[in-house]
């Protein structure tokens, strides 16, 4: 009977793998087909069924009608990491502050203040368009890595303030007193009694923050012209009147790629007990 | 070490608010250990706090042997303080807990060892030295608090606030002995908030028992079980409670009308609402006509000894009597009360009887 029940949870385990799979795998199958393949009905056996390709993924490395998203994938990885990272970083400072300490603006307190934060992300990001373009103009910043960077940070530190202000609400109060009269000055108090407590929070920001800014378009498109490229924005130069699937396989499949790879440790960081302990 | 003096001291948690701790003087002696007793909410986190620094108090000073800390930072006052929760570190090791007060305080890492070494060595936690703070159980967890405390050696005093309240019974004896050996060896101001008398009693040299954010009594405990200066002290000590019952004044005694009860009178009586009081442990059955006729209306077993409650005019009184008592339930009793024993309130508050 017992293995009657495992045989079932296996069975299920299966049947959902296979679902969340099989569009990666159709992917995988289509970036190596050309058009008569793609046009041909379900087909996606290499060899067997069609004769593979390697036209789609030329494409992507300067092939012949394509683009070369080598660079514009390194801008995307420095954009994403360096905005996540300095949004994570004064994210996390002002969360502290926020969660810690009385804010008071006339009738304003805290939770104002954090809901400010969050505000930013509520409206839609064309209304930030125009500003961004314009001081970002003003900046000399246009089109260039530090002025996308600015721009990242402001659109994911509200991300990470938001998950650091809940993180540091559940950890005790009492930590910092204990620290302060153990003789800890603040700053240190936070960087080696609090910051070591807030680690998967600190975990869980920095996935969103890097998740939102690496699939972000919109930004990527409207501050930059010619000179910087995003992943995203190049992506979308693939695209012709005849749609070409296999190369925009081929590029979702490499544009999926980090995102995966960062899932997969977070999901093992989080499940191996690093959320274990860090909340009474 | 340090002796305590809280002058005036008073705080409000708000402009405006009702005092939750009311006006008060208070000094705790260097190495002394005291209880503050009372029920929740009557202040005594607020007091604690207010001594280590956590909270600033709205009216009053803080003395540490004679200098004024009110002003000054909780690192810069050198108190350790177990709460009633443990908090611990839970990033470190047992051995780096220890030794963070002291790395704090930048002293070299040869000190920090030996230091952590030595407390260790005390409290019986050198064996885990090693291992995650986190992986300890409650009452280990607070002795790692207590050993924070201890790595000082000039630590001010140490507060205790309800450290024991998550442990478990047994673990509580070992621990509350623990602080005793302690309190003995290194001669500290240990000072230990509770609700629970008997860890009180057995704990302090003086107890403090307050009550609606005000200081009742400060004794020993001797003074709280024979003199309470309040009703409420008399009720809050000793178990079972202290006997109260209606008092009337006739001619120049205080009388328990319908019993031999009665105390002389002072000269100058207030007008006020009179009670006479006495311990259970202070009446005796007796087996002549005594002071008190009543009926017995419930034993309980209390080890050596048995608790008769008798009813009498719709109040029960208590009397401790050790051994079996002839007594059995329904049978009608006397009992007699030494006239020092007996305590007379006005309006709740001790009368000061020649
Ligand atoms: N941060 C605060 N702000 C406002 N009022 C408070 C605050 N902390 C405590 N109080 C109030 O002050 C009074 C005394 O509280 P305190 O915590 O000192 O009591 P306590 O004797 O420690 O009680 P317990 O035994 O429950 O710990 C209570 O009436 C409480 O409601
Ligand atoms: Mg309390």
């Amino acid at each position: 009977m017992r293995t009657f029940y495992l045989s079932l949870k296996y069975l299920a385990v299966v049947l959902w793998s296979a679902f969340v799979i099989f569009p990666f795998l159709w992917m995988l199958s289509t970036s190596f087909k050309t058009a008569n393949a793609v046009t041909a009905g379900a087909k996606w056996l290499p060899w067997v069924q069609f004769e593979p390709s390697l036209a789609g993924w030329q494409s992507l490395f300067g092939g012949v009608g394509g683009i070369n998203i080598v660079k514009p994938y390194l801008n995307s990885g420095i954009v994403t990491l360096s905005g996540s990272a300095i949004a994570l970083v004064l994210g996390t400072l002002a969360a502290y502050g926020l969660s810690r300490f009385t804010f008071k603006a006339g009738p304003l307190g805290n939770g104002d203040i954090t809901f400010f934060f969050i505000s930013q992300r509520i409206m839609p990001p064309i209304v930030l368009a125009i500003p961004f373009f314009l001081m970002l103009r003003f900046l000399g910043l246009l089109d260039t890595l530090p002025g996308l960077i600015l721009i990242y940070v402001a659109m994911l530190m509200p991300i990470a303030v938001w998950v650091m202000v809940d993180f540091f609400n559940s950890v005790p109060r009492g930590l910092d007193e204990m620290a302060w009269m153990d003789g800890c000055a603040p700053v240190t108090t936070f960087v080696r009694v609090i910051l070591p407590n807030a680690v998967p929070g600190l975990v869980v920001a920095a996935m969103f923050c890097v998740i939102f800014g690496w699939n972000d378009f919109f930004f990527a498109f409207t501050m930059t012209f010619t000179e910087v490229q995003l992943l995203p924005v190049s992506i979308v130069a693939l695209n012709s009147s005849v749609t070409p699937w296999w190369s925009l396989s081929a590029a979702a499949i490499v544009s999926v790629a980090p995102l995966a790879v960062l899932a997969f440790v977070v999901e093992r960081f989080l499940s191996r007990g690093g959320l274990a302990g860090a909340v009474r | 070490m340090a002796e305590i003096v809280l002058e005036r001291l008073a705080h409000a948690y708000a402009p405006g608010a009702p005092y939750a701790l009311k006006p008060l003087q208070l000094t705790w002696r260097n190495g002394g250990t005291y209880a503050l007793l009372g029920p929740s909410g009557c202040g005594k986190s607020t007091m604690l706090n207010i001594i280590s620094g956590l909270l600033r108090p709205s009216e009053g000073r803080v003395l540490f042997d004679g200098r004024d800390v009110t002003a000054l930072d909780t690192g810069v006052r050198n108190i350790a303080q177990v709460f009633q929760v443990p908090v611990i570190y839970k990033s470190m090791t047992v051995g780096e807990n220890l030794g963070f007060p002291l790395v704090c305080r930048g002293a070299p890492a040869a000190k920090i060892k030996a230091r952590v070494e030595a407390v260790a060595e005390r409290l019986g936690l050198a064996p885990i030295l090693s291992k995650p703070a986190n992986a300890l159980t409650a009452d280990l967890k607070q002795l790692v608090s207590l050993g924070r405390g201890l790595v000082r050696e000039d630590v001010a005093a140490i507060l205790l606030d309800e450290p024991l309240t998550v442990i478990d019974p047994q673990l509580k004896f070992d621990l509350r002995r623990i602080l005793k050996e302690i309190n003995e060896e290194f001669r500290l101001t240990m000072v230990l908030v509770t609700h629970d008398q008997t860890e009180a009693l057995t704990f302090a040299e003086e107890i403090v028992v307050m009550n609606h954010g005000e200081v009742v009594q400060m004794g020993s405990p001797t003074e709280l079980f024979e003199r309470p200066e309040t009703e409420h002290v008399g009720w809050f000590i000793g178990s079972p409670a202290m006997n109260f019952l209606p008092a009337l004044l006739e001619k120049d005694r205080i009388i328990v009308p319908g019993t031999d009860l009665s105390v002389a009178a002072p000269a100058a009586l207030p007008q006020g609402n009179l009670k006479i009081g006495f311990r259970p442990e202070h009446a005796t059955l007796s087996p002549m006509a005594g002071d008190l006729e009543g009926k017995v209306t419930r034993i309980w077993f209390e080890g050596a000894d048995e608790v008769l409650g008798i009813d009498w005019n719709a109040h029960r009184v208590k009397v401790r009597v050790s051994g079996t008592s002839p007594a059995r339930i329904g049978e009608a009793v006397s009992i007699a009360v030494p006239t020092n024993r007996l305590c007379v309130f006005l309006d709740g508050r001790r009368l000061h009887l020649g």
